[in-house]
């Protein structure tokens, strides 16, 4: 996929959508992630990408589906409606975590 | 050139694209009908500026870079024959024999071709032959490593010319095969067509830094790093564990709890790390009837001692041995009696058998876990009530598990003991077909990859689906289950589900087997299986 350009810098992506490196998260680069997707972050958003980005922090893996649910409090259709392409491939891209891996 | 009259020899053939999809075999109905099925995603025609998609427009090695210059394809090519030769000498001994006798007595008749399913659901495409891959490197090997093949060429069957493409196009055909070894199990000579495609994969691994992403660089290395090809790592692993267990308890009123490390175990239960991740019941069910069945059991926390995937086996000897050594470092330490391993085909494979080779040290016996399951289930040290399971129920026989390891009984003695309305998939057992994800496809989700597996590798296994539901099938009243013990089979059909709607339009579930039992145990006050939650 093509890179993502946010300021001056030049941000590598997978062909996915999400970074090649997690470590050039920052909220620029996920207000243009977010924009990708047509989605305009709100304080809901926000919650559940630090929420994210905590878990990340700490584990440095993103956590299971249920997990996210229940810590952040919403459903599965509520975290669908806030990011379509759903939990990994929609909240955990903009949160800047790193693609799942193995048999998931 | 029509698609029939492809031969091996065109492999080097100088086209965009040697050989299109075209038409595939029919779906059974309801899939039949107009717009049933989605179409193929179209390549890009960048892709092909950076990578190989010239055999048949999709792209496995998303690694396999495009040449700059007359060097560099030189180059690939030599280490491709240097590789080879590897592959045909005495050092290869594990597979050496089988082989050599694949490479020199193939008698061509094509018995291979009609039991693969990726060839006859292709609609027969002459590349996906078994022999196909086969004759393309029976013939460089002819004309690099035989007088005759040197002098005489095209007279004995060296006719290739040989060049990067042709060898990139082997590359790519050699992931357009499960490794499911139906295959080798029909040959009247017994030659193993699927021994020789992994070599085919080995030397690009090995030889040239070649593999896919996600089942090397984000997978088996990814492992080796940080104990997981899911990246779970000793912290994130005890805090899962902690959160499934609460969970199990919240929602269907049962506690449990997760033995870790506990020294002298009779029992380390290795599982799929996916599971953990994306199934979580999974182990929570093996934690309930291990319990209830009093045994003496536990997981262990150390260095890919929770994660029984080994990806290896698919396509690199060094990484399968590295991944070995580090699962049975882990129980010796623990002083296990045994390790059993949970609902992963390719993880039986790998520990039971292949470890056995790779690691001559070893000396703690492996199990599957289906006969401890199906042994608990008729000595009567679970109490279930099969009306609990009263809804239709197919298995499917995840390969490496039945075909390669004839583990073929237990789980159906189970499962007819748990489920009145259990039938078969046609043909099943060590006839069976591959989900379609077998060897790696599973997690191949690079460019296009994913519509080869929805569509072709695993069109055989979603045929079988819909046909052992009969009418039943399409009645969105009924909830129907395919039971699928293995964590790769599971993923697998998971996304032929969305891909084709096939929960939501039809209210068809899957899952493993160890949740159908939880899901009967008598002393369950709630149900363990919650079909409204995955509609």
């Amino acid at each position: 996929m093509a890179d993502l350009q946010v300021g001056n810098r030049t941000i590598a992506l997978d062909e996915d959508g999400f970074l090649d490196d997690s470590r050039e998260w920052d909220e620029d680069v996920a207000k243009k992630l977010a924009e990708l997707e047509d989605i305009e972050l709100t304080d809901e958003h926000w919650a559940v990408i630090n929420y994210l980005r905590n878990y990340f922090a700490e584990f440095n893996v993103a956590p299971m589906v249920r997990r996210l649910l229940k810590d952040t409090g919403k459903s599965q259709a509520e975290i669908y409606e806030l990011f379509p392409a759903g939990p990994a491939a929609g909240a955990c891209k903009i949160a800047g975590l790193a693609k799942p891996t193995g048999c998931v | 050139m029509t698609n029939t009259k492809i031969a091996p020899r065109d492999i080097s053939l100088k086209t965009d694209l040697l050989s299109p999809i075209a038409d595939l075999a029919p779906l059974p109905a309801p899939y039949s009908a107009d717009g049933m099925e989605p179409p193929f995603k179209q390549p890009k025609p960048e892709w092909a500026e950076e990578h190989c998609a010239s055999l048949d427009g999709f792209i496995a090695l998303d690694g396999l870079r495009r040449p700059e210059t007359k060097e560099d394809e030189d180059e690939f090519v030599r280490r491709f024959i240097g590789g080879l030769a590897k592959s045909f000498a005495d050092s290869n001994n594990s597979f050496l024999e089988p082989l050599q006798l694949t490479m020199d007595y193939c008698a061509k008749c094509n018995t291979c071709s009609e039991a693969c399913h990726i060839f006859k659901s292709s609609g027969e495409q002459e590349i996906y032959r078994p022999i196909f891959r086969s004759d393309v490197l029976r013939k460089i090997y002819r004309r690099y490593f035989t007088p005759s093949g040197r002098l005489l060429g095209g007279f004995v069957g060296a006719d290739i010319d040989i060049n990067w493409e042709s060898i990139a196009r082997l590359g790519e055909l050699a992931y357009r095969c499960n490794l499911c070894r139906r295959c080798a199990q029909t040959c009247p000579l017994a030659l193993d067509n699927g021994m020789l495609t992994r070599e085919i994969r080995k030397i690009f691994s090995q030889e040239m830094g070649i593999a896919p992403t996600p089942i090397h660089a984000k997978g088996s290395m990814r492992q080796l790093e940080t104990g997981s090809s899911t990246g779970i790592t000793k912290p994130a692993l005890i805090d899962t564990l902690e959160f499934i267990a609460e969970e199990t308890e919240e929602t269907c009123g049962r506690k449990i709890e997760f033995p870790i490390d506990k020294q002298g175990a009779d029992i380390l239960l290795i599982h799929n790390a996916g599971e953990y991740m994306a199934w979580p019941e999974n182990p929570a069910a093996f934690a309930i009837l291990f319990e209830e069945a009093g045994l003496d059991w536990t997981l262990s926390s150390d260095m890919i001692g929770y994660d029984s995937v080994n990806y290896g086996i698919w396509y690199d000897d060094t990484q399968a041995r590295k991944v070995a050594m580090q699962q049975i470092k882990a129980a010796e330490k623990l002083g296990v009696r045994r390790i059993v391993v949970g609902e992963c085909g390719h993880a039986h494979k790998a520990l039971a058998l292949s470890a056995d080779r790779m690691v001559s040290e070893r000396n703690i016996p492996v199990e599957s876990c289906l006969p401890l399951l199906a042994e608990m289930v008729s000595s009567g040290r679970l109490k279930l009530d099969p009306s609990k399971n009263d809804f239709p129920v197919t298995l499917h026989d995840p390969c490496n598990v039945v075909r390669q390891m004839g583990i073929v009984k237990p789980q159906r003695d189970i499962l007819k003991a748990i489920c009145p309305q259990f039938r078969e998939m046609m043909p099943h057992g060590v006839d069976n077909y591959c989900c379609g994800g077998g060897s790696g496809f599973a997690i191949m989700n690079s460019y296009n990859f994913k519509d080869f597996r929805n569509k072709v590798s695993g069109r055989m296994k979603f045929t079988q689906i819909v046909k052992a539901f009969g009418e039943q099938f399409t009645d969105p009243g009924i909830v129907k289950y395919v039971c699928a013990p293995c964590s790769n089979c599971k993923g697998t059909i998971r996304d032929l589900f969305e891909f084709f709607e096939t929960t939501k339009k039809f209210n068809v579930h899957y899952g493993g087997l160890v949740e159908l039992m939880v899901n009967a145990l008598v002393s369950m006050n709630r149900p363990f299986l919650d079909f409204a939650a995955t509609a």
